[in-house]
């Protein structure tokens, strides 16, 4: 049995510029980081077993990989020519899925990783993020950028730079303890409880991107900006590019935000954030606030005010600490105990 | 006799002016993720290198959590390679003094581990053979090495250079000493840092 982990992300600055249509134009750049979330695949050998099982919130068991539904796990082992039976792969996770923290590219992550690793084969970090922006992007032709697939392999704060010859420069960002707590002790993230698939909003905001190129080369430009005020510990400066930073990105796609999403916006930094912003496409997902910690007991209660008013009855304050690891494969035996 | 010595130690304060400060953060980066996925660290190097690596595990498994023992229930798993001097003299005398890291890491190694790898010249064999296997495996290996830095500084993910002249042994194995107290020191302070959180 091969059991992969794969960490959440939130990005900070940049989402959208990870876009190809953008960065085939001019490098675009994201600041992310790791949080201590999880996506888990398993993938198992089951001789005795003559089919391909797959378990998500469904279980699905078939003779051929073409037989299956889940679109991600069908085209990965079509494309590796895993056609054999005698499988079955399973995933889990800490929280649902579309609540824009990158968890389905989490997901491919782990699931490339294993599948390669259950072929007897290694992938390494980049390895395993090109797999899966191959399988999302040039197999399943998702509308979806490759900030998340590489913020779940390599795990930590990073500076992702998109080159537009495809290639991806990492520059990890070596925070001290210190100012990753005290980061941490700033930052309040929600999951709004509305979910959305970041793919209707990304097909919008990709047919619109060469009306917007200024606006996208100013946020691939904040993102060297953030990542030195970052390491600097200087969460006004922060505050002042990520508020900025939601600025530009409400103009990039009508469905970014919505009427609802502006007021909890509002209402947050009316209780005391110095900045927010949503996490992943947009149109739900989750909220992400940067306050001074003696705000944070009165944005959680008025913001829980707001959404129980709302009826969203899956609104969530989601505690979280940074993670450095990346998508790993925690656990590999094989049955044979000789 | 006292302008030998400061001589001696002007030497020494030279290099550590020159530490790579970078390698050393990433260092901590790659031992941080290998905690938090529960993973090993296995420390080895010859001579005064293998006396470096053993003040290094015992440091590691007790110094960084001595203030507050009982409120870390997981805690570092750092391991010398070997872990016994019958180990070690079993597989120099069987298989050859290049396998005596590299034997015993086989039986150990998990995709969650990191090697650390401690080698003056760089050029020890038995060190390189010990850090080729982790890198097949994809584990992370962390390189101390000194002189020109070696083969170790070609094959190691993160590379703890103290780069001096050819044979100063004193002066590099001196500072790994001190290069691996700082990295002690920092998850001593992270994580006392976490328990009064």
């Amino acid at each position: 049995m091969i059991l992969v982990r794969s960490p959440l992300r939130i990005s900070f600055v940049g989402g959208g510029t990870d876009l190809a249509p953008f960065f085939a134009q001019h490098p675009g750049r994201v600041v992310s980081a790791t949080i201590n979330k999880f996506v888990y695949v398993v993938v198992n050998s089951t001789p005795l077993i003559n089919k391909i099982t797959v378990k998500y919130q469904k279980t699905e068991q078939v003779s051929h990989p073409s037989e299956l539904e889940h679109p991600s796990i069908k085209a990965a082992l079509i494309d590796l020519g895993l056609l054999e039976q005698g499988v079955e792969i399973g995933s889990f996770a800490d929280l649902p899925s579309k609540i824009g923290l990158g968890s389905s590219s989490s997901f491919s992550v782990a699931l490339m990783k294993g599948l390669h690793a259950y072929r007897g084969r290694k992938l390494s970090k980049k390895e395993a993020a090109e797999a899966a922006c191959r399988l999302e992007i040039d197999l399943l032709a998702e509308p979806i950028g490759k900030q998340d697939q590489y913020a779940a392999a390599f795990g930590g704060f990073n500076l992702f730079q998109f080159n537009p010859d495809r290639s991806v420069d990492v520059e990890p960002l070596l925070l001290d303890y210190k100012k990753r707590s005290l980061l941490e002790d700033h930052l309040l993230l929600f999951f709004t409880g509305i979910t959305r698939s970041a793919s209707s909003v990304l097909r919008e905001q990709h047919s619109n991107i060469n009306n917007h190129l200024e606006t996208y080369k100013k946020m691939a430009g904040a993102a060297r900006v953030f990542s030195n005020c970052l390491m600097e510990g200087d969460m006004e400066r922060m505050a002042a590019l990520l508020r900025e930073g939601w600025l530009h990105k409400k103009k990039l796609a009508s469905t970014i935000t919505n009427a609802l999403i502006n007021e909890f916006y509002e209402s947050g930094m009316a209780s005391g954030a110095l900045a927010g912003k949503i996490l992943g496409a947009g149109g739900g997902g989750s909220l992400l606030f940067l306050a001074p910690p003696h705000a944070h007991e009165n944005i959680i209660d008025m913001l829980e005010t707001m959404a129980r008013k709302n009826n969203l009855a899956e609104w969530k304050h989601i505690p979280f600490k940074f993670v450095q690891s990346g998508t790993d494969i925690i656990f590999n035996r094989d049955g044979n105990i000789y | 006799m006292e302008t030998y010595i400061e001589k001696l130690i002007g030497e020494v304060t030279d290099v550590m002016g020159r530490l790579p400060i970078r390698e050393i953060a990433k260092a901590i980066n790659v031992i941080q993720a290998t905690y938090e996925r529960d993973g090993r660290i296995y420390i080895f190097g010859n001579g005064g290198s293998l006396a470096i690596a053993t003040h290094w595990v015992s440091d590691f498994n007790k110094t960084v959590f001595s203030h507050n023992l009982g409120k870390h229930t997981r805690r570092f798993q750092a391991i010398r390679l070997p872990t016994t001097e019958e180990e070690l003299s079993a597989w120099a005398n069987d298989e050859g003094y290049d396998m005596v890291f590299a034997g015993p890491l086989q039986n150990y190694l998990q995709e969650t581990d990191c090697v650390i790898g401690i080698s003056s010249s760089g050029n020890s064999l038995n060190v390189i053979k010990a850090v080729e296997l982790a890198r097949n495996h994809h584990v992370p290996v962390i390189g101390l090495m000194g002189f020109d830095g070696g083969k170790l500084r070609e094959l190691a993910d993160v590379k703890i250079h103290v780069a001096t002249e050819k044979g100063r042994y004193e002066i590099v194995e001196g500072i790994h000493a001190v290069i691996f107290h700082v990295i002690t020191k920092y998850f001593q302070d992270l994580f006392g840092h976490m328990i009064k959180q």
